[in-house]
């Protein structure tokens, strides 16, 4: 067999080579590149915008604005990667004749993508905000930082799970959409998990994406504290969410090749 | 040589598994060109894929040390999004090629397709497809090239040098060829195995399995 290295090689030219050939199959339009940054970042510019006109003030010692934009980059990162993962795999199909091509590789160049469009979209909003003088503060870095990459790891391994259910039972995609909508709602974007009755809590924070969402808000504002969601079970979720996606992987991928 | 050891595929329908090959087990030879004759349905596709490592048995292993193409089919790995040099250069990235600019010169001037070769794929017709995928198998040097009647599109001019290569590449490299067109095999391939029942047998003469084969039609 071939030596550690050589593999770890051979992987990275398949990835870099369909990460290419992603760029250039999904912007070949006039607009290019650039429609997937502009895209979400204005969305998620206008909508905290506009909530922050309507209701004004603070949320907890956070400027509401702040406050929502936080709130959306979370939904939005947790969302959007979900729906273009998730195909990763049906999509490529045809490549899997290739056999350096695996499944997994689809999935990684996909989710790499995702997460190098979200960053770009975070980087600009945070230029958006310095420049409109909003009062901003990163009070916990680390944590903010890793946070974020908990949330990735868990939206890629949910991912990686309806990816392969797609290749069974391809009506997944219903059952996927029906589910990815009301986390809209309930994932604390839009407020605060302290504006809910305590005794109602246990509705809304066995959900990781609360978690990761309200933990990025407290390590940007200490202040608004962190009653009632983990950093442990934020990295419990993704961890295990993880192991669980790639042993599934492990057991299914030379069956998806047969489908 | 390929050694086929104890090589069961199946695949789930809803009338329970269909077996294809049950405990296979087989010496492909692959010191001439060989066809690969059978009914359809019979598993030649299947077998061609599991050669290719495209896909895997349930149980049992293929070993072979010899370096093997992709199936060569009409529209592997091509986007018809992307140009025939965007294509070219994807295949040659994930296949390794020392120098890609030189890759995409032999297989533009191969494939003869001039200042098409920089079009999206999607303009291009059937023929000229075909005239691509094949060329950007066989700019890059495999032990064995694996071909699904790809060259049956081409024009005959074409033909005669997609042929002419082949003989070449015989010299040092084995042809594994799936076809339905006898007149195809009889051109490329000196010897056949014919799947039959999921066995397979090898004949070291064509036409004497070709008289088996269509003999049992």
């Amino acid at each position: 067999m071939n030596s550690l290295s050589a593999q770890l090689k051979g992987w990275r030219t398949v990835i870099f080579a369909l990460f290419l050939r992603e760029l250039q199959s999904k912007f070949n339009d006039k607009l290019g590149l650039s429609w997937a940054f502009i895209e979400p970042a204005l969305f998620i510019l206008v909508l905290s915008f506009i909530r922050g006109k309507v209701t004004g003030g603070d949320v907890h010692s956070i400027p509401i604005f702040i406050f929502m934009l936080i709130g959306m980059i979370g939904i939005q990162s947790f969302l959007s990667s979900l729906n273009s993962i998730s195909t990763a795999i049906k999509k490529n199909k045809p490549l899997y004749a290739f056999r350096q091509v695996h499944p997994i590789s689809a999935i990684i160049t996909s989710a790499f993508l995702e997460f190098s469009i979200k960053t770009v979209v975070i980087f600009l909003l945070s230029i958006a905000v310095y420049l409109m003088r909003m009062p901003y503060s990163f009070d916990n870095p680390v944590m903010l930082v890793g946070v974020y990459l908990l949330l990735w790891i868990f939206a890629t391994s949910i991912a990686l799970l309806f990816s392969i259910a797609a290749a069974y039972i391809p009506e997944i995609d219903k059952i996927k959409n029906f589910i990815s909508r009301p986390m809209f709602f309930i994932s604390c974007v839009f407020f605060s998990l302290q504006d809910i009755p305590k005794e109602y809590w246990h509705y809304f924070n066995w959900n990781p994406v609360v978690h990761y969402i309200e933990l990025a808000r407290y390590a940007c504002f200490t202040s608004y504290g962190n009653e009632g969601v983990s950093l442990a079970y934020a990295a419990m979720c993704s961890l295990v969410s993880l192991f669980f996606a790639l042993s599934i992987y492990h057991l299914t991928w030379k069956n998806i090749l047969s489908r | 040589m390929i050694q086929i050891k104890a090589l069961t595929k199946s695949y789930p329908s809803v009338q329970g598994r269909q077996y294809i090959f049950k405990d296979l087990n087989f010496t492909f030879p692959t010191e001439s060109n060989v066809a690969i004759l059978g009914k359809n349905g019979a598993g030649k596709s299947t077998l061609f894929r599991m050669l290719a490592k495209s896909e895997y048995p349930d149980r049992g292993q293929i070993i072979t040390k010899k370096s093997m193409s992709w199936p060569v089919a009409l529209q592997t790995g091509i986007h018809p999004q992307m140009t025939g040099r965007e294509n070219t250069r994807f295949i040659g990235r994930i296949n390794n090629v020392r120098s890609l600019s030189e890759y995409e010169k032999n297989v533009q001037t191969f494939a003869e397709l001039k200042n098409k070769f920089d079009l999206p794929v999607k303009t291009y017709s059937s023929g000229m497809r075909a005239k691509l995928v094949f060329a950007c198998c066989m700019n890059i040097n495999f032990d064995i090239y694996l071909i699904d009647e790809a060259t049956s599109v081409g024009d005959p001019h074409f033909r005669k040098k997609a042929k002419k290569t082949l003989k070449d590449k015989a010299k040092q490299a084995g042809v594994i060829m799936v076809s339905h067109e006898l007149d195809q095999i009889r051109e490329f391939c000196t010897s056949a195995v014919i799947i039959r029942d999921g066995k397979l047998k090898y004949y070291k003469d064509l036409e004497e399995a070709i008289a088996i084969y269509t003999g049992e039609n």
